[in-house]
């Protein structure tokens, strides 16, 4: 089994976002999506997940619609709204920079500097 | 966008409540069913895949509580369900609530009040235009510490500063007023044309006195003060250029009502009116005017615009010595005169300074016990509701919710009692206001200030907040045991303690208002068993003014003597005689001291003449006061004015000055500088009789060095006493009549016995005592609930050790004993707590107060005891409980 990873604090709200822009429609759903993408690496206790749903629509973000699944339940289903997407992009790209200057600070060697 | 979401957040938390709830539910469960759903594809039994995603998916409960939090508006909500359970949790514990609400009305309600009157008497600004730059300037000389000043010494003080810009006198007089309505005695301020301007006063009506009213042929001119207005004629405009006539006691004017000066603060006394200089012909004589030592007029002065209140007393100073200098022969260096400047707020405020803060220490620490008390209520329900707080944590609130809701209970709780402490304050302040207006003139019609009701939130948050931070709460882990069932409770544990500690602090804080008490009642009793060594009950004193008007003193000394002749006939009159002032009413008469020397004691060097009260009486005086002359004679017809000049003195007088000889027959002399302007000679007089001393200045006697004259000879008396058989007050018409009978405009005024006299004197110290003993038993009664509750507590929590202890065999006798012994140890703390906290601060107010009178040690010790005994009282019935506690039963209850 992969070694897991602890999620950074604050990261959990943009794996959400990212779960749900990859078209993971509810909780459960994001869950699943976040852990195989991750290969097991990241572990989110369950409990957490819903307040940072919660937590996304009371900031607009996210967008909540009941509906029935596929099995015939009915469930909640989460969408991106613009300010959502918006926000997506930006903490990516946040991610990309903060994961880059760490690669190149972690990389270096003695007689680059 | 950002705010859209969050509005309809807002909205779904706040109206679709039970929506909200139930689809937070479902998408909760649906998503444990679909982990069940997969487990149960991966091979796991139905059941067994439900549990395990449960077990995943972790506190349920504590999910859906934190989902509920991250939604708009959550924290209001979650308030105002707090509050509503608080709501109910009160009104099914009536008892609880109701003692906690009482007890926080009462410590509200009074700092409420105290603190109306001390922003209303203390703080609050005068009307007087730019009151901080108003003065008031005073002196004091080796045993009178205020003295007024003479129009020289005024003229000397007044010209050429440039601190000051202008002085403004004023001289009370009375003034027997002819023209408004009855002829009536009233007391009248004689200024100078700058006083209202210094003052910083305007007109309601008409105008002010001006300079222009200045000098010996302006013509007569009088301004009412708006309360003499209001009151006496009622608000009538129409009075404004009347004519009235009014008369001193060196002759009578006319003069024409110009104005009604606007509301303000009478100082240093209450004066009717306020009339130009013309209209007392006193004020114009050589006495007045060149009398160095004619000392009656106050001085009151406005600072110059760049001027400071301290560069304004260094030149006071410079100038106030430099007079000094010039008039040795008037200013003794022995005398240390000494001139005193303070701002008039100040100076109107220092006798009721001292009072009010002693007052609003009190409601302080009224305050406190309540606090303490209904902390301690609180407490122990906090330990009772114990298994319910538990539950909670253990199914997942944390502290803080725990918090949250016991603050909102307390909210609730201090709300109530904030409302019902500001309904309470409205009466309190109307007698509180009654009270404080014998310190200060500025308390009175003062009512509720608005503002109070900030100062009780203030207090009631402190409190709630005071409330709900003190209990110990169950740790939110749950993990170390907390019992649900076991009734050993941990919490109970640390709140003992702390119940204790504030069960101490009621009784410190009650034992220190019940000393206060305590000194404040004897000086009551003492007041009150002290009798003076004359008749009371049955003494009649009634003012007959003075009517100068176009009479000749012999004229006017007659009419006294026929009025005398008159009533002494009346049926139920045992004696009449006359005097010039009232015991204990007539202060400003009943304070006139001279100097005097016998003759043939040659003065030894260095040492002053001794000063003796003057008092001038009618033959017959101490015949009707019931008091026995000592050796020699009254005064009788023969001592009219032209014959020898004859005195009675006092025994002190005699013991004093005539040690082991016989004082009769021998001859003493005013020699004081004043006897000049007031027309008493320095002739030598005999003494024909010695009377016991008889203080009617002071209600706990001391010995009285007296000179009394005949009337007669000089002086006039204008107050009337008369003996009677059975009820004083039946005889008054009659009186009345007689007088009238003489001269039909003679006022008649203020008839009342000296009994009464001297319980109106008295009022004071009976209100001192009534409303700190009234602080007091509120307090006592609180801390007694307080200690009562405490131990019924700590009872009900060591039921399992007494039911052991019995088992073992120990007697119900000696468990009441443990329990009494318990509530003994900590009203015995408390008041030695009580003790030393007093001496500390009595010590650091000594600092500052003068005035600072500990109790002595039988208040001290007759509050301890009566602490002590409510304290065993207290605990007796929780004791009693106790030692009925059943072995078998408390065991079995394990």
């Amino acid at each position: 089994m992969t070694p897991q990873a602890d999620l950074l604090p604050g990261t959990l709200d943009l794996l959400i976002l990212k779960a749900v822009s990859l078209g993971s429609p509810h909780g459960y759903g994001i869950l699943l999506r976040i852990q195989q993408i991750s290969g097991g690496a990241l572990l989110i206790e369950q409990g957490a997940l819903y307040p940072a749903l919660f937590r996304l629509v009371r900031q607009g973000f996210l967008k909540a619609s009941w509906g029935t699944s596929d099995n015939n339940r009915r469930a909640k289903y989460y969408e991106l709204t613009s300010a959502g997407r918006k926000q997506l992009r930006e903490q990516e790209d946040g991610w990309n920079r903060l994961v880059a200057a760490m690669r190149l600070v972690l990389g270096a060697r003695t007689e680059e500097v | 966008m950002k705010l859209l979401a969050y509005l309809r957040s807002l909205v779904s938390t706040l109206f679709h409540r039970n929506h909200e709830e139930s689809e937070l539910d479902e998408e909760l469960r649906s998503h444990i069913q679909r982990h069940a759903d997969d487990l149960e594809r991966s091979g796991l039994p139905r059941a067994e895949a439900e549990r395990r995603a449960r077990i995943a998916f972790g506190g349920y409960e504590r999910v859906k509580e934190e989902c509920r939090e991250e939604r708009a508006g959550s924290r209001l909500e979650s308030l105002w369900r707090d509050m509503s359970f608080g709501v109910r949790m009160l009104y099914k514990n009536p008892g609880f609530t109701a003692v906690a609400v009482i007890t926080l009305a009462l410590g509200i309600g009074a700092n409420a009040a105290i603190f109306s009157i001390v922003r209303g008497v203390l703080l609050r600004p005068l009307t007087n235009r730019d009151e901080a730059r108003l003065l008031y300037l005073r002196q004091s000389v080796i045993g009178a510490d205020d003295v007024a000043f003479s129009v020289p010494e005024i003229k000397d003080l007044g010209t050429g500063l440039k601190t000051i810009t202008e002085l403004g006198t004023l001289s009370q007089l009375d003034f027997t007023v002819v023209g408004l309505g009855e002829p009536r005695e009233i007391s009248a301020g004689v200024a100078d044309g700058n006083y209202f301007d210094v003052m910083g006063l305007k007109p309601t009506l008409g105008r002010l006195l001006t300079p222009n009213d200045d000098g010996p042929n302006a013509p007569g001119a009088v301004v009412l003060t708006h309360r003499f207005w209001t009151t006496s004629l009622h608000s009538d405009p129409s009075v404004i250029g009347k004519t009235i006539r009014v008369g001193s006691f060196e002759g009578t004017r006319s003069a024409v009502i110009v104005g009604v000066v606007e509301p303000s603060v009478p100082y240093p006394v209450e004066t009717q009116l306020i009339a130009n200089i013309v209209t007392s012909p006193h004020h114009l004589s050589a006495t007045m005017v060149q009398g160095r030592e004619h000392r009656m007029t106050e001085v009151f002065a406005r600072l110059a615009p760049s001027a400071t209140l301290d560069s304004a007393r260094a030149e006071l100073q410079t100038v106030y010595s430099g007079m000094l200098t010039a008039h040795p022969e008037t200013y003794k260096a022995n005398d240390h005169y000494q001139l005193t400047v303070t701002r008039m707020h100040e100076q109107i405020n220092s006798r009721a300074n001292t009072i009010l803060w002693v007052l609003f220490a009190a409601s302080g620490l009224l305050f406190v016990i309540a606090c303490s008390n209904v902390a301690n209520l609180f407490l122990a329900r906090v330990v009772r509701r114990e298994p319910e707080l538990c539950l909670r944590a253990a199914l997942g609130a944390s502290t803080g919710v725990l918090r949250r809701s016991l603050l909102a209970e307390a909210l609730v709780l201090c709300g109530t009692g904030l409302l019902a402490g500001v309904l309470i304050a409205t009466p309190m302040v109307t007698v509180l206001g009654r009270y404080a207006a014998r310190f200060s003139v500025r308390a009175v019609g003062l009512t509720l200030d608005s503002s109070m009701l900030w100062i009780g939130v203030a207090l009631a948050a402190i409190a709630a907040v005071f409330f709900a931070f003190v209990p110990r709460l169950p740790a939110g882990d749950g993990s170390r045991g907390l019992g649900l069932s076991s009734s050993s409770a941990r919490v109970a544990g640390g709140s003992r303690g702390r119940q204790r500690v504030f069960a101490v602090t009621q009784i410190t804080a009650s034992f220190l208002l019940l000393a206060g008490a305590g000194a404040l009642l004897r000086t009551l009793l003492v007041l009150e068993k002290t009798q003076p060594p004359f008749e009371t009950a049955h003494v009649l004193a009634v003012n007959l003014p003075t009517m100068t008007d176009g009479r000749t003193p012999e004229q006017v000394r007659d009419f006294y003597r026929n009025v005398q002749h008159r009533i002494a006939s009346v049926p139920g009159v045992e004696h009449v005689s006359s005097g010039f002032s009232v015991p204990w009413r007539d202060s400003r008469a009943l304070g006139i001291q001279f100097s005097f020397a016998i003759e043939s004691a040659p003065r030894e060097n260095g040492q002053d003449d001794p000063r003796a009260r003057f008092r001038s009486i009618s033959p017959g005086f101490f015949e009707t006061l019931g008091l026995p002359i000592l050796q020699g004679r009254d005064f009788d017809d023969r001592d009219r004015d032209g014959a020898e000049r004859v005195v009675i003195i006092s025994q002190s007088v005699a013991k004093q000055l005539f040690p082991g000889q016989d004082p009769v027959n021998r001859r003493l002399r005013w020699t004081d500088p004043v006897m000049r302007f007031i027309g008493i000679s320095y002739e030598p007089r005999r003494i024909i009789a010695v009377v016991p001393d008889m203080d009617d200045e002071d209600l706990i006697p001391s010995a009285a060095m007296t000179v009394y004259q005949p009337s007669d000879q000089e002086w006039v008396n204008c107050r009337l006493f008369v003996r009677t058989k059975n009820d004083p007050y039946a005889l008054v018409p009659a009186i009345t009549r007689e007088v009238h009978e003489i001269a039909a405009d003679q006022p008649v005024e203020r008839p009342s016995t000296f009994d009464d006299i001297r319980s109106e004197v008295m009022t004071p110290d009976r209100l001192n005592a009534v409303v700190f003993g009234g602080f007091a038993s509120l307090a006592l009664l609180i801390s007694v609930i307080g200690v009562a509750g405490v131990l019924a507590f700590s009872v009900s929590g060591r039921t399992r050790e007494f039911g052991i202890r019995q088992a073992l065999g120990a007697r119900p006798n000696d468990i009441l004993a443990d329990v009494l012994r318990e509530g003994f140890i900590i009203a015995a703390i408390g008041v030695v707590t009580g003790i030393t906290v007093g001496y500390v601060c009595a010590r650091a107010l000594a600092k500052y107060i003068t005035e600072v009178q500990t109790p002595g040690v039988l208040p001290l010790l007759a509050s301890a005891i009566l602490i002590l005994a409510a304290a065993l009282i207290a605990s007796a019935i929780p004791a009693a409980r106790a030692a009925r506690v059943d072995a078998v039963q408390a065991l079995r209850s394990e």
